[in-house]
């Protein structure tokens, strides 16, 4: 018992306070123990605990297949990929021997290189390339005028989209204030409900932007204000950074109290309790 | 100011600190004394409320529609019949994210043996796969159906990125769970297991620290814990009086951190423009 | 009038699978037949751009490689752009990889650039040191010990033998760092281990995603500039007067976001008409 429960919380304690700890202290072995072998320590485990991981997956994959459970056949090809993968890394160097054992996974012409341009590759790129097609999905499920808050996700998300692009550059800042009248406009007529009120301001917005830009000679990124580059690095800049920087604030916190309970002992997840 | 015993040993180890600081202290780096005071504070705080949650005061939590929802999500998989399907993440054990994400995986397996509904937990870290189904077997215990568990419920997939989500989206398309709880680390993959989920007609809750993703889930996914709710999501889900004292001493924390930034802005704008003060930007700096 | 009402809201319902057919060509057609759109740099590119200009002669740079194939179409013209500049200026160019797919990559990139394109010397020129696993501990060795770190090269060869390696002792030794970056281990990670404690400059090239994660960085000064995504990538390209594959994705990008703004303001549009419809009965 005493091995499953009280040894690895000692471990735990002992050696997340050395971590935390010895990073104020300037004695060179913990320093060295804190930089560099506290992390390496761990990815030894991770790298032999990989062997875990993988045979669990290839039992499962056999498994199927023995049962013929629905769609054993898929599991032939993860089976043939994951022992393609183990010869290639592990017993085909070159077809010639110039080849050096570890550099055999990056060089040209070998077997390992050839899985990662013409498999590996390929397949990465294409579930990658799934983002595009679902990014645009879910914005027009998503962005929808349900509230003020929703309608200023809404125009951030155009602005940074179409500002951030070439065509951005290339849309006039006084389109983006006509626009703007025709907006303020429709916002005039869900609160006064009053046609006359609503031509007027529009009316009135047209003129004004009309004069200025005949009195300025239409300036493709003047005002500034209006232009979509400059209003998506001001987003990107202010707004953005603040928010950005508040959830990273939390986020830290989080993390903080969450790892002090584990060096503190209060949480004991990882022994399953 | 309650607890006694906390402010004896906190004044005891300051104390300490005071002497070894004017003996000279060796072999500590002064230029992080700024550092190392505030994670003793920071760590005071938190245990200070841990402590007075335990002598039974009671915190008032907001409520966390996510977290609601959650017993919620088991539930419509129950009288629907088909799995829950419980993605931890794609980052190993080091990332504390993961660590949260493998706790709340405790509460839902808990949920799930209570309700006899399947679960399928698919990982991406055979560490995490080890951690994942020894929670799973506790919380399978401690419910009385350590019958309904079996370590296949936890499985490894693959370490790639792409291939992981590739994976878990089969899953959603062959199996259908009428619930996608995504509770970790994630990365790009996000959006591609939110959206499959979506098309399925799941009921989807994220919670993820992961800055970048946390739009998407908030997009595609019909609750989101952003953040420190999160990280809050092991107190509310078990109601244990040191979490939830961990999370007031957090926003007390950050309360102080709030005022520390206004009285910063305060004291650099003196010190830039009339010379008044101190370089505060040079206390706060870390070395 | 009806008409069109009831067309906004069948494009309201419309599935999804019509949404990528339509994303598909309108992606498809730019590549096969580019428009040419001008790219005009953002502050955050031309920062990095006359950093890199600035640097003194001859200096050490260290390029640190993270990203994947799935992420090359955005990365690898950064990468690209990125190398051309520094040899074009005669830098000494160090490529480390913090991820594992990150080695590929930047043997793709070096056979591209220093190869073929300025005919530089492997060795005195520039060094592919290659991956090492660790994450961050990676970061911190460099800092402390390069040495340490890497005994060889990606070629096997002792980092002693290696001329251009006299000298490089730490992180410090390098006059800049640039990073491009997908994610973890990344630009977050170098500017917290490494270049703010230190106090040597770097700035990197990220995903259009990590840009609002990596962007309190640039605003506060630890990083110098950030080109971010392909649009960055771009606009580098533009500035070094060298279009590559960044420039002619964007005309595809550009369509493609201007086609999705329609769906939404067609969503918004079926949204409000079904709305007052609703109130009306």
């Amino acid at each position: 018992m005493i091995w499953k429960r009280q040894i690895p919380i000692l471990i735990v304690a002992v050696v997340g306070a050395i971590t935390l700890f010895g990073w104020f202290i300037d004695q060179p072995d913990i320093k060295s123990f804190v930089d560099d072998d506290a992390t390496q320590w761990y990815d030894i485990l991770a790298s032999f605990a990989i062997i875990l991981g993988a045979l669990n997956l290839i039992k499962l994959q056999f498994q199927k297949v023995a049962k013929k459970k629905k769609g054993w056949p898929y599991s032939l090809f993860a089976i043939g990929g994951f022992f393609f993968a183990i010869t290639a890394g592990f017993f085909i160097k070159s077809l010639d021997n110039t080849v050096v054992w570890g550099a055999h996974v990056t060089t040209e012409g070998t077997l390992s290189k050839w899985i990662f341009d013409y498999m590996f590759t390929p397949l990465s790129a294409t579930m990658f390339s799934l983002l595009a097609f679902f990014v645009a999905s879910a914005s027009y499920r998503a962005f929808r005028i349900r509230n003020f808050e929703a309608t200023l996700l809404l125009a951030a998300g155009i602005i940074i989209m179409v500002g951030r692009v070439p065509i951005g550059s290339m849309i006039s800042s006084w389109f983006i204030m006509y626009i703007s009248v025709l907006a303020l406009g429709i916002g005039v007529n869900s609160w006064k409900k009053n046609k006359m009120i609503t031509f007027g301001v529009v009316g009135i917005g047209i003129v004004i932007v009309t004069i200025a830009g005949f009195l300025t000679g239409w300036p493709i990124d003047q005002p500034g204000i209006f232009y979509l580059p400059i209003l998506q690095e001001w987003i990107y800049f202010y707004p953005n950074v603040a928010g950005a920087r508040a959830i990273m604030i939390g986020i830290g916190l989080g993390i903080f109290a969450t790892s002090i309970r584990y060096i503190l002992g209060i949480e004991k997840s990882y022994i399953g309790e | 100011m309650k607890d006694r015993q906390f402010w004896i040993v906190l004044g005891s180890l300051f104390v300490v600190f005071l002497i070894y600081w004017y003996l000279g202290h060796p072999m500590f780096n002064a230029n992080r004394v700024v550092m190392f005071i505030s994670i003793v504070a920071i760590s005071a705080t938190l245990l200070y409320n841990i402590r007075m949650a335990e002598r039974g005061e009671e915190f008032y939590l907001r409520p966390i529609p996510g977290l609601k929802a959650v017993e919620e999500a088991v539930g419509r998989s129950t009288e629907m019949g088909k799995p829950v399907l419980y993605v931890p993440g794609i980052m190993d054990m080091d990332q504390v994210e993961t660590v949260a994400g493998v706790i709340v995986l405790g509460h839902v397996a808990k949920m799930t043996a209570r309700y006899e509904t399947s679960l399928n937990v698919p990982v991406s870290r055979s560490i995490v796969m080890k951690a994942a189904r020894e929670i799973c077997r506790e919380s399978y215990m401690i419910e009385g159906r350590p019958d309904m568990f079996h370590d296949d419920m936890v499985h490894y997939l693959t370490d790639d990125q792409f291939a992981y989500a590739a994976g878990v989206n089969g899953i959603m398309v062959r199996e259908k769970p009428a619930a996608c709880l995504y509770m970790g680390k994630f990365y790009a993959e996000s959006l591609i297991l939110a959206e499959t989920g979506n098309s399925i007609g799941a009921i989807q809750i994220a919670g993820t620290a992961s800055q970048a993703q946390i739009p998407f889930f908030v997009t595609a996914c019909d609750y989101t814990l952003i953040g420190e709710e999160f990280f809050a999501a092991s107190a509310y889900l078990s109601q244990k009086p040191e979490l939830i004292g961990g999370v007031r001493g957090q926003d007390m924390v950050k309360a102080g951190v709030i005022t520390i930034i206004i009285l910063a802005t305060l004291f650099r704008f003196l010190y830039e423009k009339w010379g008044i003060g101190f370089d505060v930007v040079k206390l706060l700096t870390v070395q | 009038m009806n008409g069109l009402t009831e067309l906004i809201l069948k494009i309201g319902k419309v599935d999804r699978r019509w949404i990528f057919i339509v994303l598909a060509i309108v992606v498809f057609i730019p590549i096969l037949v580019p428009i040419g759109m001008p790219i005009r740099a953002t502050v955050t590119t031309k920062v990095v751009y006359d950093t890199i200009e600035n640097l003194p002669p001859n200096s050490n740079v260290l390029v640190s490689i993270e990203y994947s194939p799935s992420t090359k179409p955005e990365n690898h013209p950064m990468a690209i752009s990125i190398l051309r500049h520094l040899f074009k200026n005669d830098h000494k160019v160090f490529v480390t990889c913090l991820w594992p797919d990150g080695q590929f990559m930047a043997q793709d990139a070096l056979k591209q650039v220093a190869k073929e394109e300025f005919g530089k010397i492997y060795g005195e020129d520039y060094v592919l040191l290659g991956f090492r696993p660790g994450g961050e501990a990676v970061i911190k060795g460099i800092v402390s010990n390069i040495r340490k770190l890497y005994t060889v090269d990606v070629n096997q060869t002792k980092i002693d033998e290696i001329p251009m390696m006299e000298g490089i002792y730490k992180f410090s030794d390098f006059a800049f760092l640039f990073t491009v970056s997908a994610g973890f281990p990344g630009t977050v990670e170098w500017v917290q281990y490494a270049s703010d404690p230190t106090g040597v400059p770097m700035s990197s090239g990220v995903t259009s995603i990590q840009v609002n994660e990596v962007m309190p960085y640039v605003q506060a000064g630890q990083m110098k500039g950030l080109l971010a995504g392909m649009p960055g990538a771009a606009e580098y390209e533009a500035l070094i007067g060298q279009k590559g594959s960044a420039t002619s994705g964007m005309d595809a990008q550009s369509i493609a976001h201007l086609v999705i703004v329609l769906f939404i303001i067609l969503g918004n549009a079926a949204f409000f008409i079904e709305r007052q419809r609703s109130r009306k009965y």
